[in-house]
């Protein structure tokens, strides 16, 4: 330990002279929260263009235009639909082959279509929740990797202290310092990865409730069409 | 069976480019804030001494200080020095008038060294004098009487000078002071000669003797001193001690109390644990502490 490191503390120093399982628990940390800040731009960018897609689905939908015209832009342009969109036109289409289909029922017809809009739904919610499990792992696992790391610094920084006869707080200042960088690089990636998840597995619930919804209320359409249609 | 047409859509974020600049806008933003916003320098603030003084000093050393504080002013004295040299040639005309039929009074030898150190005598007392009266030069008759007092009264300088070895320098600094010590000097050596020479310095060698043996004593007593805790001041204790020849204390009794009976105690505990007492081997200089000997305690010097 350099005597001097106790007059010119910079960050760049202390990081270059920790021992090396303390760099590797940074170099780690550093990873982590360099993906979760990843994840968390990603998961920002996908829910807000699902969130406004969903919108101006919703008020298409509910806006009185015909279903049909809406199925014919909603098939022409998948991607851009949005997560609801696609739900419909996978509901829609479903419902439209098994009604050119003779001999079905109502009821038949109809679970068809709930079955198809509910696969698309969890294949949709499977895609919003991606990389979530990430953003907890390093929320709940990286403190301890920095605490780690701090302890097994500061196990270093007493360990060289009992080779000395005189023992001062500038000789132990420099490991512990060095070694609490670890705790706070660990922190550093925990809370936005924490905040991260836990605003994000808000949002993608009611998304979730919203879609699941228009399920419901999207099958019940479709059921009043096709006892309609029967009646005809 | 195949169903291409059935073949679900699965979306792909694009924008994970964007996020990943991010990302690391993020990371570098934060490593500057903690690079720049935390100071991670320790300064160590310069020690600082300081003296402690218990009491103030006495007068004399502050008396002291200010002159020496002008031992850089000396430096402008010297420049003033030269000065007068330049300044003498308008009065040295007059000065050395009287001089001259003077010497020859003086019957005395070595008197061409004193009278070069005369005439510089003069030229600072002329300058100081210059100083005081503003009109110095008009008044060259009134300087050349305080010249001619000054030269009687030099003539009984050299008498002096004879017997007494110090410095010029220190003279030229306050002549007034070192005129005075001087006269003091000189009926001191007058009472020198007068008395035997032999028996006071005898009297000298006994009391410079004494007082290294005062000083030992008291040293020896003091490191056995244990003061007690709750003294305040500089008080004095007096004890009459009786010695034995060989320096054993036979008996320490307190004549003045300093008002603090533990610290009497410990003053008499600490006499009697410093026996024996040294003693000087000369006969008249033991007569100053055998058989008693008034002893003087102040715990600080």
């Amino acid at each position: 330990m350099n005597p001097d490191l106790s007059q010119n503390l910079s960050l760049l120093h202390l990081v270059l002279n920790a021992s090396v399982p303390v760099q590797l628990v940074m170099v780690l940390l550093l990873g982590a929260s360099l993906m979760s800040w990843w994840f968390i731009f990603i998961k920002m960018f996908a829910l807000k263009r699902a969130l406004r897609a969903t919108d101006r689905f919703e008020r298409e939908f509910w806006g009185g235009g015909d279903i049909n015209v809406m199925y014919q832009q909603v098939a022409a342009e998948r991607g851009e639909a949005g997560e609801m969109g696609r739900i419909f036109e996978a509901g829609f289409s479903e419902f439209m082959k098994l009604r050119r289909q003779a001999g079905m029922s109502a009821s038949f017809i109809i679970d068809g279509t709930r079955r198809a809009m509910r696969a698309t739904y969890q294949r949709e919610l499977d895609g919003l929740e991606s990389h979530l499990s990430f953003l907890a792992t390093v929320g709940s696992v990286s403190p301890y990797v920095g605490l780690f790391g701090t302890v097994w610094g500061i196990m270093i920084a007493f360990m060289g202290l009992s080779s000395v006869a005189q023992a001062t707080l500038a000789q132990v200042a420099p490991g512990i310092a060095e070694a609490l960088i670890a705790t706070a690089m660990g922190l550093f990636a925990a809370i936005p990865a924490v905040v991260g998840y836990n605003r994000y597995t808000h949002d993608i619930d009611r998304l979730a409730n919203r879609m699941e919804s228009f399920m419901e209320e999207f099958s019940n359409i479709l059921q009043r069409q096709t006892t309609t249609t029967k009646a005809a | 069976m195949n169903f291409p047409a059935d073949a679900p859509f699965v979306s792909r974020p694009g924008s994970n480019l964007i996020a990943g600049a991010l990302a690391l806008g993020v990371h570098i933003a934060f490593v500057l804030l903690l690079v720049f916003g935390v100071s991670w320098q320790t300064r160590h603030p310069a020690p600082v001494m300081v003296d402690l003084w218990e009491a103030l000093p006495p007068a004399p050393p502050v008396a002291a200080r200010p002159s020496r504080p002008s031992a850089p002013a000396p430096a402008p004295a010297p420049v003033k020095a030269p000065e007068p040299v330049k300044a003498t040639p308008a009065p040295r005309p007059v000065v050395d008038e009287p001089p001259p039929p003077k010497i020859p009074d003086i019957v005395l030898e070595k008197k061409k060294a004193e009278a070069e150190r005369l005439q510089k005598l003069q030229a600072m007392q002329l300058v100081e004098e210059k100083a005081r009266a503003d009109a110095a030069r008009a008044q060259a008759e009134a300087a050349r009487k305080v010249q001619e007092k000054q030269l009687a009264e030099q003539k009984k300088r050299e008498l002096l000078r004879q017997l007494e070895e110090e410095d010029l320098t220190r003279r030229m600094a306050d002549e007034a002071v070192a005129s005075q010590a001087r006269q003091a000097k000189l009926a001191e050596a007058q009472a020198k000669l007068a008395d035997a020479a032999a028996a006071s310095k005898r009297q000298a060698e006994v009391a410079s003797v004494v007082g290294q043996y005062r000083d030992l004593i008291s040293a020896k007593v003091r490191g056995n001193t244990r003061l007690p805790d709750n003294l305040t001041g500089n008080p004095v204790v007096r004890c009459l001690v009786k010695l034995l020849p060989t320096g054993e204390v036979q008996s320490v009794r307190v004549t003045q109390s300093s008002g603090n009976a533990a610290y009497d105690d410990a003053v008499v505990r600490a006499i009697e644990k410093s026996s024996p007492l040294p003693l000087p081997s000369a006969r008249d200089a033991r007569a100053a502490f055998v058989p008693e000997l008034t002893f003087v305690h102040r715990p600080k010097e």
